[in-house]
């Protein structure tokens, strides 16, 4: 059992912008444990998205290390990494990020075809969009949802192979107060009850109840 | 069974299901359309290499040539050599040709063109002169001061060389054969047109007037040409005359074409430069086509890495949806091609000077086409793939 599930040392990431260079991650040390929410708060150009995105695989930080499940994974060859990404680890952006061919049904599906048969990965799909409630629009196309809804069928890719950790990126910006609310809560549940760590980026104070811990970043430090 | 292999098919079923009914149309559209042109010009060349040639054979020359053995002026025993060559199988047609030395004279206009004394139901065996009358009617065996000259002889105001003309001669007008010291008169009977120049260059009377001239010469000619049955190859024929040890010498048409054989062989020669160039127009359309297809699907293709998906399936995916993009193109491209276009250009065939052209399409141009399409839309859809997988992941999903 690790207690740490990631662990980010010495993050370092920089922008360059016209002349300058930005300092978007400025040695920023971070150790998550299993089974926790952490929210990662900020004001906007704080590198809070950017820090998430290091700690997600989606990047690769210009200094620093990174651990998951005391594995480093740093610099790991990009086929690894994408194994990893399938297996252990789930994303929920803020602009849904759904295949736009692809009904709800086969968008939940398809993380799970790389790994198991087609019947099998129909099979879990279904299940989770029960439980999200929205296996009654299995058969739609993500432009036929509303915007909480399509955010649930991301949420339901994300889990659809059990990973260990669910990295958010501000999932709530693009939606209104109740839908906001009903992704929270599928969240508070995957955490409290499925035990699943969940690393979320938001600029919503209210949201941050919701969180078994925060953080807060400003011009990419940590304070 | 893991569905990982079957991954790349499914996406690809997906993106044609469900894509941009409008993008998906104009893509094949396009790709139909570059792949007609990528058709066309071949068989426009073949069209008139393939008119060329059926006119210099039609018109003139027949499938074989037939002239004297080397050190004699005629073929001895006419009669019985068209008999035997008969006898050979493939050959439909036979019919001999004698070439009067002398001048035509018509009003104060005379000039030296070649008058062939001929067999005319022979003759309708094995060229279309018959079928070409201009103006007035063919000959009938019968006739003795009856002659037919070709329009370019005739001459008028939309003959190439009309100052080298009888300037509107018409039927019923008398021209004057000159030949072996004789002067004979002769009545136009029929003026033809094969829109051939070479063979409109020419006249003909029929042996049973070429007789007045030359009675020693009755059963003697300088020309056998030979109608060979389309299933048969000209070598094939020759190469049974001399087994059957005929008297003659034969070769096939290409060799007596002359200067129509080299400008057939231009022909070939700029259908291969033209087909060069509009595989290379295809290739382009085609590459940007579906580079812009694949570059507009970047999003997509990021949040496919970011899930997970393997690099090599996202890659597949978008060189099948290539593959089928440029199978549809091809299919639709010679359906169109096929069903609208050669019969409509064999309605009505683009007139040129020396024939009447259609769109021929070879088998070997068609598959080459096919196959440089296909390549060259694997390819469209391989590099863009490779180089957007490979590219930043987060600007692809963020649209940086």
């Amino acid at each position: 059992m690790f207690l740490n599930i990631l662990k980010a040392k010495n993050l370092k990431k920089n922008y360059q912008s016209g002349a300058s260079v930005v300092k978007a991650l400025n040695d920023i040390s971070v150790s998550v444990k299993k089974g926790e929410f952490l929210m990662i708060i900020g004001k906007n150009g704080s590198g809070k998205s950017t820090f998430l995105h290091q700690l997600a695989l989606l990047d690769k930080p210009d200094f620093g290390e990174i651990y998951i499940e005391n594995q480093k994974v740093t610099n790991l060859a990009e086929k690894e990494k994408s194994k990893l990404r399938l297996n252990k680890l789930g994303y929920i952006f803020q602009e849904y990020a759904l295949i736009t061919e692809l009904s709800v049904l086969e968008n939940v599906m398809l993380p799970a075809m790389m790994i198991g048969t087609t019947k099998n990965a129909k099979k879990r799909a279904k299940q989770l969009l029960k439980k999200i409630g929205l296996i009654n629009k299995s058969n739609r196309l993500p432009s036929q949802l509303s915007g909480g809804e399509q955010q649930k069928v991301a949420i339901a890719r994300s889990l659809i192979n059990s990973p260990k950790i669910i990295f958010a990126d501000e999932p709530t910006a693009n939606l209104d107060t109740n839908a906001s609310k009903e992704i929270l809560n599928i969240f508070k549940n995957l955490n409290q009850k499925d035990n699943i760590t969940i690393i979320m980026v938001t600029h919503e104070m209210d949201e941050l109840k919701y969180a078994s811990r925060k953080i807060k970043l400003s011009d990419g430090k940590l304070i | 069974m893991k569905s990982e292999a079957r991954l790349p098919f499914y996406l690809t079923m997906q993106y044609l299901r469900r894509g941009r009914k409008w993008t998906l149309f104009l893509t094949l559209l396009m790709l139909t359309i570059a792949f007609i042109n990528l058709i066309f010009v071949p068989a426009l060349f073949n069209g008139i290499v393939e008119g060329t040639n059926n006119q210099i054979i039609n018109s003139m020359t027949g499938n074989i040539f037939i002239t004297p053995k080397e050190g004699s002026e005629y073929i001895n025993q006419k009669k019985e050599t068209i008999a035997s060559l008969k006898k050979i199988q493939g050959v439909v047609g036979t019919s001999a040709q004698t070439n009067i030395q002398g001048q035509l004279k018509y009003n104060k206009i005379s000039g030296t063109w070649q008058v062939l004394a001929i067999n005319p139901e022979e003759e309708a065996t094995v060229t279309n002169i018959s079928q070409k009358m201009f103006a007035g009617k063919y000959l009938d065996k019968n006739d003795t001061n009856q002659i037919i000259i070709g329009k370019q002889i005739a001459g008028g105001e939309d003959v190439d060389e009309n100052a080298f003309s009888f300037k509107n001669a018409q039927i019923g007008d008398k021209v004057i054969l000159n030949g072996n010291g004789i002067n004979k008169e002769f009545i136009i009977k029929g003026i033809f047109q094969t829109k051939f120049i070479s063979s409109d260059e020419r006249a003909f009377i029929t042996e049973k007037a070429f007789n007045d001239f030359f009675p020693s010469l009755e059963n003697k000619t300088n020309t056998i040409i030979l109608k060979t049955n389309n299933n048969v190859s000209e070598d094939e024929i020759i190469s049974k005359i001399e087994k059957e040890k005929i008297n003659v010498q034969s070769y096939s048409w290409k060799e007596v074409a002359g200067t129509m054989k080299s400008v057939s062989e231009s022909f070939t020669s700029i259908n291969i430069i033209m087909g060069f160039t509009a595989i290379l127009i295809a290739a382009v359309t085609v590459f940007i086509v579906i580079y812009v297809d694949i570059v507009n699907k970047r999003k997509q293709i990021g949040i496919l890495r970011a899930i997970g998906i393997k690099t090599y399936i996202i890659i597949f995916s978008y060189v099948i949806l290539a593959a089928v993009y440029s199978v549809i193109g091809v299919l639709l491209g010679s359906l169109i091609f096929q069903f609208i276009l050669v019969p409509y250009f064999q309605a009505y065939p683009f007139v040129l000077p020396i024939c009447d052209a259609t769109l021929i399409l070879k088998w070997t141009d068609f598959i080459a086409r096919a196959e440089a399409m296909m390549w060259v839309s694997v390819f469209s859809g391989l590099i863009p793939s490779i180089v957007v997988t490979k590219a930043n992941m987060l600007d692809e999903i963020l649209g940086r």
